[in-house]
């Protein structure tokens, strides 16, 4: 349970990451699936090399900076499907993170990383790492959200909302693009690197298919809490990311399931998450529960002796005064 | 202020579909001029725009304003001295943003975007006093999203987003033509007041030819690619729209012109 939690907090910055793109930027960059994996392959090198973890940390999200910087140059100067530029991307990296890493697997059980302190102590997967994460995705909930309110964010998102209308406001589209990837996948390269501390190795598939689990997180979360304020959603996304942790969990749990039913369940819950909304069950409830409100029962026609008081205020809506009565006996 | 000079522009050039949009136009807007433009439908006055707004880039010629050729810019950086107006209601905002935050892009529109809170208190204080010429109410809802807002509201608020960082020329495509006429009354209204109250350089085109007499100083009709007739300064303010028709008639012959095309 407080496992799924760590895991949810540092996936919940690949969800970020997939939030910029999919829904900030309108643009449905499928390279987090190799950007991730190049993160994870950076930093895991570097520590091994015996570089300070923090500083390994900040390389492999750098590394992933350069990555969506490239999906974006494919897409705007290229002319390249953002599709196809993702998928291009995302195939090159394949390649460039066994480069990276010489091998398929790199251990770091023994080696010093950000997590090895908490690790000794005892203290990962308890309530002192999960706060530790929370503060830290706390740290880039902020950061994104301020980024997005500033003149550059609001041109970004503009890009996103409506590009015609961004040009004409004298905001270069394209360059927008490629700041709005690079930012992306820099934090799903750092969340990769984060996990592949957290896991004690990286490996060359651990971002086959994370695209899903990003979309999962966004349209769980933004399903479940939606006002449309910025700092909300981007809270919300976080919030999604753990509970897709949690649904994975509590489905690995039950006895016929085993872990390489992993993506199976990954691609169900974002299937049932996408149709849930659609199907009319919960409209119907809802549709109900508003006509039973608005039903007119006897006791909600004056009797002679109220009319004769002189109340004339309407009856609050929803409240029949049936319910009135009963909480006054 | 502005001066297109000797412009052509052919789409599909060499093709069997080739359609010669403007035929060697050369047009001269003194700052202040408020220009109207009427024609028939594929007269070239929508591409006249957009040559100008640097969205499409002439075959020859070039466009000049405030005496630096920006012919060869993109588009994004004509608008930062450009500000349009189109004819959807729904291309010049950002739906999913909020009434402040569009005109915090507005805003940045011939500034350098940094990375500074886009919405400030004072910001806000500016936005307010535009938005309350616009007598919608808009002032007391800068935190809605703009996707909630009508049709004409979402116009007037593109006008006030295109007019109030004081751009060199205003370019309004037939900015009223999707409204109901009691809305589009109300952006033609809004439309001189802004261009008054900013002393703005404007070109507009219009199917309406009532708008066209009444608004501006001066006025053009294409046919065809080339401007057929000019109008300006008193004769403009006698003229009327018999007149105007007159004159459409002149080419009737020589290009199958209508009236029922020119009134639609």
């Amino acid at each position: 349970m407080i496992a799924a939690l760590d895991l949810g907090l540092i996936f919940g910055l690949m969800a970020l990451g997939v939030y910029l793109t999919f829904r900030v930027l309108d643009f449905a960059d499928l390279t987090i699936d190799g950007s991730f994996t190049t993160g994870a392959a950076t930093a895991a090198i570097l520590l091994v090399g015996g570089w300070p973890p923090l500083a390994a940390t900040a390389a492999g999200g750098c590394v992933g900076l350069v990555a969506g910087l490239m999906t974006g140059l494919l897409n705007t100067w290229g002319k390249i499907h953002p599709l196809l530029a993702g998928i291009l991307t995302q195939i090159a990296l394949y390649s460039i993170n066994l480069r990276i890493m010489g091998r398929a697997n790199v251990p770091l059980l023994r080696t010093e990383t950000l997590f090895t302190p908490l690790r000794e102590a005892g203290l990962l997967g308890t309530f002192v790492s999960v706060s530790i994460l929370a503060c830290l995705l706390a740290l880039f909930v902020s950061a994104l959200v301020w980024f997005l309110s500033t003149d550059v964010g609001l041109a970004l998102r503009a890009t996103g909302d409506n590009e015609g209308m961004a040009r004409a406001q004298g905001i270069n589209t394209d360059l927008m693009k490629c700041i709005g990837l690079s930012l992306s996948n820099g934090m799903v390269a750092l969340s990769g690197a984060l996990f592949a501390q957290y896991q004690g190795s990286a490996d060359i598939g651990m971002g086959i298919g994370l695209i899903i689990a990003g979309l999962a997180s966004v349209i769980i979360g933004t399903a479940i809490i939606n006002n449309g304020r910025l700092w909300i959603t981007a809270v919300a996304v976080v919030v999604g990311s753990i509970i897709y942790r949690l649904i994975i969990q509590a489905a690995l749990s039950i006895p016929w399931f085993n872990p390489n039913d992993m993506k199976l369940l990954s691609a169900l819950i974002v299937i049932v998450a996408l149709l849930l909304p659609r199907w009319d069950v919960f409209n119907r409830v809802r549709a109900r529960s508003r006509e039973r409100q608005f039903v007119v029962e006897p006791w909600d026609t004056p009797d002679p002796e109220e009319l004769d008081s002189g109340d004339a205020r309407p009856p609050s809506q929803g409240v029949t005064k049936k319910a009135g009565r009963k909480n006054n006996a | 202020m502005l001066e297109v000079r000797n412009v052509s522009k052919a789409f599909f050039p060499h093709t069997i579909n080739e359609k010669i949009a403007l035929r060697d136009i050369s047009l001269k807007l003194a700052s202040g001029d408020f220009v109207t433009v009427i024609g028939s439908n594929g007269a070239g006055k929508s591409t006249l725009l957009n040559v100008v707004a640097g969205r499409y880039r002439p075959d020859i010629g070039t466009v000049w304003i405030d005496g630096s050729d920006v012919t060869k810019l993109p588009d994004y950086k004509v608008a930062q001295q450009v500000g349009r107006v189109f004819q959807d209601p729904m291309a010049g905002t950002a739906p999913h943003l909020t009434i402040e935050e569009n005109l915090a892009i507005a805003y940045a529109r011939n500034r350098k975007r940094r990375l500074r809170l886009g919405v400030t208190r004072q910001r806000r204080e500016v936005f307010r006093e535009e938005l309350k010429i616009l007598e919608l109410g808009l002032e007391d809802r800068l935190t809605a999203r703009v996707g909630l807002l009508s049709g004409g509201q979402r116009q007037a608020l593109s006008l006030v987003m295109a007019a109030f960082t004081q751009p060199r020329i205003l370019l309004l495509d037939e900015h009223t033509a999707a409204l109901d006429p009691q809305r589009a009354a109300l952006i033609t209204r809004l439309t001189e007041e802004l261009v008054t109250r900013h002393q703005l350089t404007a070109l507009m085109v219009t199917h309406n030819m009532e708008q066209a007499l009444s608004l501006g100083n001066r006025l053009i009709m294409m046919h065809e690619g080339r401007i057929i007739f000019e109008l300006g300064g008193e004769a403009k303010r006698m003229a009327s729209v018999g007149d105007l028709l007159a004159e459409f008639e002149k080419f009737r012959g020589s290009g199958g012109l209508s009236d029922r095309t020119l009134l639609s």
